[in-house]
C-alpha cells in the first residue's frame, strides 16, 4: 500500500506542476495576443455597400489559435436585420500572425424592396454586434463580443416636392434632398406628373450628381399640358449607380 | 507539539506566499487590462487560500493522528467543489466596461476544470489510502505478538 501511496503522491505533484505551468504559459500567452484594427473603408457599387474593415492578429503566445471566426450583425434601431457578416480563419500558429480583412455588406436594394425603405429618407443609428469567437490551445473555446453604434445617412433625406409653379414655358416643380449618405449619387430622376384623371400630363428626366453631404435642388423643369389646377400627384422613380427605387407617389394638394 | 506548530507556521506563510502574493503580483504585471479582468475572482481566489491554508495548517497540527487523513480528504472534496463553483462548471462569462464599451468575454474552461478535477481525485485516493494504511498499522500495532507453539 505504501508503493501505491507514493505513486500517488509523485502523481499528483506532478499534474500539479503541469497544470501551473499550463495555466501560467496560457495566461501570460493570451496577453500576448495584439489584435489591431485598421481604418475602415466604405464602398458602395450595384446596389450593395460594403464597409472594409481590415484587422490583423498577433499571436506572440506559446499556442495555437484555431477556428476564429469574427461575425458582425448590422440592426436598424427597430431590430431589423440588415447585414449577417462572418470571417473565419482556419488557424494562427503560435509565433505568427493574420492580415484579414472582414467585410459588413449591405444591401441597399434589400432596404427598397423591404420594410427598411425608411432608410433611403430618415438618417439613423445602426446596432453593431460583434462577437469574436476562437479555440485557444485547441482546448479553450473563448468568444469575446460588444456591441456598438454607427450613424446612417440617408440618400435622400429630406426629400420635399411641391406643386409645379406655371412658367410661360411648362412649370417649376419644386424638388429637393440632401444626400446625407457616403456615397455619391449618380443617375437618374424620373418625375411623372399626374392629373385627377391619373393621366400623365407632364414628365422629365433628370440627371443626378449629388456629392456626399450636399443636396439637390431647388426644382426640375417639367413640360405639363393641360390644365394644372388639375393634377393631383406626381411619380418619382430613381434609378442610380448604387440603387433603384420606385415609383413613389406624393400628392400634391 | 512546538515543534508542530513551528512547521505548520512555516507551511501557511509558504502556501500564503505561494497561492496568494505570488499570483497577485503576477496579474499586476501582466497588463493594466488584467486586474479589470480578474477583479471578480479576488474574492474567490481569497477564500481559497484560506480553505487552503486552513486544511495545510490543521492536517500539519494533528499530523500523526486520523485527523491528519480526516482533514486531508476533506481538503480534497471541499476544494473539488470549490472549483466547480468557482469556474461556474466550467463556463465562466464576464461583463466588462473599457473605455465605455461594454465587452463580455465567455470561456469554456471544461477541460481545465476536468484537469483540475482529475488531480484532486488523484488527491483524494491518496489521502484515503493514508487514512487505511494508518489505521490498518495502528490495528496490526495493537495485535498481540504470536507466540511460538510449544
Amino acid at each position: 500500500m505504501r508503493q501505491a501511496i507514493r505513486a500517488l503522491g509523485w502523481a499528483t505533484n506532478v499534474f500539479w506542476i503541469i497544470l501551473l505551468f499550463l495555466t501560467v504559459t496560457a495566461v501570460y500567452s493570451a496577453f500576448q495576443i495584439s489584435p489591431e484594427f485598421g481604418p475602415y473603408a466604405m464602398t458602395a457599387y450595384n446596389g450593395t455597400v460594403t464597409a472594409s474593415l481590415p484587422f490583423y492578429i498577433d499571436n506572440g503566445g506559446f499556442y495555437d489559435i484555431s477556428n476564429l471566426n469574427l461575425t458582425t450583425r448590422i440592426k436598424d434601431n427597430r431590430g431589423t436585420p440588415i447585414s449577417d457578416s462572418s470571417t473565419f480563419v482556419q488557424l494562427i500558429p503560435r509565433g505568427s500572425n493574420a492580415s484579414v480583412t472582414h467585410n459588413m455588406s449591405m444591401s441597399i436594394s434589400q432596404m427598397t424592396t423591404e420594410n427598411l425603405s425608411y432608410l433611403l429618407f430618415n438618417d439613423s443609428t445602426f446596432y453593431v454586434d460583434i462577437a469574436l469567437k476562437l479555440n485557444y490551445a485547441n482546448a479553450v473555446p473563448f468568444k469575446i463580443s460588444t456591441n456598438s453604434t454607427m450613424p446612417w445617412g440617408a440618400p435622400l433625406s429630406n426629400l420635399t416636392l411641391d406643386r409645379p409653379n406655371p412658367t410661360p414655358m411648362g412649370a417649376i416643380v419644386p424638388l429637393s434632398f440632401e444626400n446625407h449618405s457616403f456615397f455619391e449619387l449618380n443617375g437618374t430622376m424620373r418625375l411623372e406628373i399626374v392629373d385627377n384623371t391619373d393621366h400623365v400630363v407632364g414628365q422629365t428626366v433628370a440627371v443626378l450628381n449629388v456629392q456626399p453631404q450636399s443636396s439637390y435642388g431647388p426644382g426640375v423643369y417639367v413640360s405639363i399640358s393641360g390644365d394644372p389646377r388639375n393634377i393631383r400627384k406626381a411619380r418619382l422613380t430613381f434609378q442610380t449607380t448604387v440603387f433603384s427605387y420606385g415609383p413613389m407617389v406624393i400628392p400634391l394638394v | 507539539m512546538l515543534p508542530r506548530i513551528v512547521k505548520a507556521a512555516i507551511k501557511g506563510v509558504l502556501y500564503f506566499v505561494f497561492l496568494y502574493v505570488f499570483p497577485i503580483f503576477l496579474i499586476s504585471q501582466v497588463s493594466g487590462f488584467a486586474p479589470e479582468l480578474f477583479a471578480g475572482y479576488g474574492q474567490l481566489l481569497n477564500l481559497f487560500v484560506a480553505v487552503v491554508i486552513f486544511f495545510v495548517v490543521a492536517s500539519e497540527l494533528t499530523s500523526g493522528t486520523i485527523f491528519q487523513h480526516a482533514f486531508n480528504v476533506g481538503k480534497a472534496i471541499i476544494l473539488m467543489i470549490f472549483f466547480v463553483l468557482a469556474l461556474n462548471g466550467g463556463i465562466v462569462s464576464l461583463n466588462l466596461n473599457v473605455e465605455g464599451m461594454p465587452i463580455n468575454v465567455w470561456a469554456d474552461l471544461r477541460v481545465y476544470l476536468m484537469m483540475l478535477i482529475t488531480i484532486d481525485l488523484l488527491g483524494l485516493a491518496k489521502s484515503i489510502l493514508q487514512a487505511v494504511n494508518f489505521l490498518s498499522e495502528k490495528t496490526e500495532q495493537q495485535l498481540p505478538t504470536p507466540q511460538p507453539a510449544s
